[in-house]
């Protein structure tokens, strides 16, 4: 039995597996404790799902996705849902998996000699967070452990690139626009303020099942090809610079009324070729051409290899548009700015002007192009135009959370003040272990 | 032997099997809850829908579309996990990697725990439990009745805050007028409440709904996304024109869902 030295005391590994347990994605990489400055490359994203599909009889554990030709009908199986670790059964197998053990290649590590600093999504409920705890101690044994929201490591990484201090930034306002819903952290001094935390249910997930609802029913039936839809929401999408826009962009993607027909704008429409799964195995987009359409419903002969396109119009941006008017599919709520001037409502005046003056994005649909103007312009007509307002994306918004994780992680006097150890575990239980996280008892 | 006579009163007494009752007219439990009759429902208290609101049936429709468009899992395909893997160390571990629930289901335990702390007011963790519950209408209500956006934090929020950490009441005239201030001027005391706060439940960290005076709801055609300007008739769903209606008749009309 290990001697149960006192906090900070006790020899603890001299690395660390910071783990970004995302709903979509896994990002995950093995710090050494006195590392120098960590990067992004040291981080590896991993799909956190097991897939299988029906046509090759084949089951594609997390990173072996990568190796699979055929995505047609491509079925998913996530651990976590709604951004929690939900199901250890599918979880427990892609960690071991992708990390843990020494058989196979890539990030190795035994846990027995290793740290776990692993993130979670805000307001988790604490039956998971025991679950979670337990996990990691009793099935992993993992050396020492701790866990955190994931957006607040985010202020440890340096206000300027210069800067060498280790202390958090004093004001952020993290906003992670995720894979399944977006959420509003104001964070002070690398705390979070719990009761200003608000969380929009519109992330990743709900607009490829939007973008597949509104497909199946205007064209094929896809609501199998969740795979294929992610990929073209991901490749097509975008978001109107404002409502006024929204309107017109609606009105150039109309087809018009019986006995008034109007050609489609192909500055907007786009034909989106699918893959066959044969010869090709990611599609494409090429600007819209009603002639090809008119071949493909048998009303001119065909010409060329045959393909099968999937006309874009409104779908391009109707479907990000749900970020910013979550009404438009009559979910009662706010749109994002709405969202977080909510969440800065809870806050006195002073913290506001410093969070508003510090806004970063994180999370993959800050990637969906105009994204980042449309909230800024909402913003700005929101906040009294006094206050300095600096809304800005993450350099790599996916593996953002996870570079502070590490930057944290790197910092082995931060890392001391917080980890548990094994034995601190087997000594006081799990009850207090999730007191110590939740910041009760040191 | 006494002669027992029950005397017809106006108090309908508890026993089981039959009792008498006044007959006092015009029952509103013996009206008919769906009349079929529309202008007896129209002069009904409620009155008739406006003409923005949804029948009980859409909002369902509505719902449910919602949630389907969250779910992470299918239930219908199940994806099994390939075996080869170690074994549950611990009973506990078989324990938690065994459960086959999804989130809703603990979302609904967390709830329901919730309501378990609340309920009995006197409770010891029940001074904890109050506040956080509360939340909702704390932030909902109270918020626009703060006079404006110069006042200090809300009062309750302070208030909230120092029960947990057991301080004495924060004296509010001290807070100094935010204009001009810095970070250094919000109160060390209110500071410490608002981050020794407990996390919030999962669902009372929703977002509020959009507001009140905002931007009206817009509308689209069910069928190909364009402004829906007019309604099915059958079923209330909005189209763009004859066309579309037509479609929506064909697939998607909830007349007969």
């Amino acid at each position: 039995m290990p001697p149960k030295g006192r906090k900070g005391s006790a020899a603890l590994p001299a690395k660390t597996l910071v783990l970004d347990n995302g709903a979509y994605t896994i990002k995950a990489g093995l710090i050494p404790t006195t590392s120098a400055n960590p990067t992004i490359d040291d981080c590896s994203v991993i799909p956190n799902c097991v897939a299988r599909s029906n046509r090759d009889r084949l089951t594609y554990v997390a990173s072996e996705l990568a190796e699979c030709k055929d995505f047609g009908e491509l079925a998913f199986r996530r651990p976590v849902e709604k951004g929690f670790i939900v199901n250890w059964e599918a979880e427990k197998a892609i960690w071991e998996h992708e990390f843990l053990g020494t058989a196979g290649e890539g990030l190795r590590c035994e846990p027995k000699e290793t740290n776990l600093l692993l993130t979670e999504k805000p307001n988790c409920p604490k039956e998971l967070q025991k679950n979670c705890d337990e996990i990691v101690f009793e099935q992993f044994e993992f050396a020492a452990y701790y866990r955190c929201v994931g957006p607040i490591l985010n202020s440890y990484h340096p206000s300027e690139p210069s800067s060498l201090s280790s202390l958090p930034q004093e004001c952020l306002l993290v906003i992670d626009t995720s894979y399944s819903d977006t959420t509003v952290l104001p964070i002070y001094s690398g705390q979070l303020i719990q009761l200003a935390v608000r969380r929009l249910e519109v992330g990743g997930k709900l607009m490829t099942n939007y973008l597949k609802e509104l497909s199946s029913l205007r064209h094929y039936n896809m609501m199998e090809e969740t795979y294929l839809l992610n990929e073209i929401k991901e490749a097509i999408s975008f978001v109107s610079p404002s409502a006024h826009q929204f309107a017109k962009d609606l009105d150039r993607t109309w087809k018009g009324r019986l006995g008034d027909k109007r050609t489609l704008d192909p500055d907007i429409v786009v034909d989106y070729v699918l893959p066959d799964y044969e010869q090709s195995v990611h599609g494409y987009a090429r600007p819209h051409d009603p002639a090809k359409l008119k071949m493909r419903r048998g009303l001119q002969p065909l010409q060329g290899p045959r393909e099968d396109v999937l006309p874009l119009g409104n779908e391009r941006f109707a479907v990000p548009e749900l970020l910013f008017n979550p009404t438009d599919i009559g979910m009662q709520a706010a749109g994002l700015p709405g969202v977080i001037m909510e969440s800065l409502a809870v806050l006195p005046e002073a913290l506001k002007i410093g969070m508003l003056a510090n806004i970063v994005v994180v999370g993959g649909n800050s990637l969906i192009s105009g994204f980042m103007e449309r909230l800024e312009s909402e913003l700005r007509v929101m906040v009294p135009s006094q206050y300095l307002l600096n809304v800005t994306r993450a350099d790599d918004p996916i593996k953002h959370t996870w570079l502070g994780a590490a930057r944290f992680a790197s910092q082995s006097s931060l890392l001391k003040s917080v980890l548990v150890t094994k034995a601190e575990y087997d000594e006081k239980g799990a009850t207090w272990l999730a007191k110590r996280f939740a910041g009760g008892e040191k | 032997m006494p002669h027992v006579e029950l005397l017809p009163n106006s108090s309908s007494s508890a026993a089981p099997g039959w009792t008498y009752v006044v007959d006092t007219g015009y029952d509103p439990s013996k009206i008919a809850i769906n009349p079929k009759n529309k202008k007896r429902a129209a002069a009904q208290p409620g009155g008739r829908r406006g003409e923005s609101e949804l029948s009980a049936r859409q909002q369902t429709a509505i719902a449910r579309r919602i949630v389907e468009l969250q779910r992470d899992n299918d239930p219908k395909q199940s994806v099994p996990v390939p075996s080869h893997n170690s074994i549950p160390k611990t009973q506990n571990a078989r324990r938690i990697i065994q459960y086959q629930r999804q989130i809703k289901h603990w979302l609904d335990d967390e709830e329901a725990l919730l309501q378990q702390i609340i309920t009995p007011r006197i409770n010891p963790i029940g001074g904890r439990a109050i506040p956080q519950s509360l939340r909702r209408p704390t932030t909902n209500n109270s918020l626009p009745a703060t006079p404006s956006e110069a006042s200090p934090a809300p009062a309750t929020l302070i208030a909230g805050g120092s029960a947990y950490n057991n301080d004495k009441p924060v004296e509010h005239d001290i807070y100094t007028p935010p204009m001009n201030s810095s970070i250094s001027s919000v109160g060390p005391t209110e500071l410490r409440a608002l981050l020794s706060s407990p996390p919030l439940s999962y669902a009372a960290s929703h977002a509020g709904p959009p507001p009140a005076h905002g931007p009206r709801q817009r509308h689209f055609c069910d069928n190909c996304g364009y402004w829906g300007s007019m309604r099915c008739l059958k079923c209330g769903t909005r189209v763009c024109g004859l066309e579309c209606k037509d479609a929506h008749e064909a697939t998607r009309c909830l007349k007969w869902a």
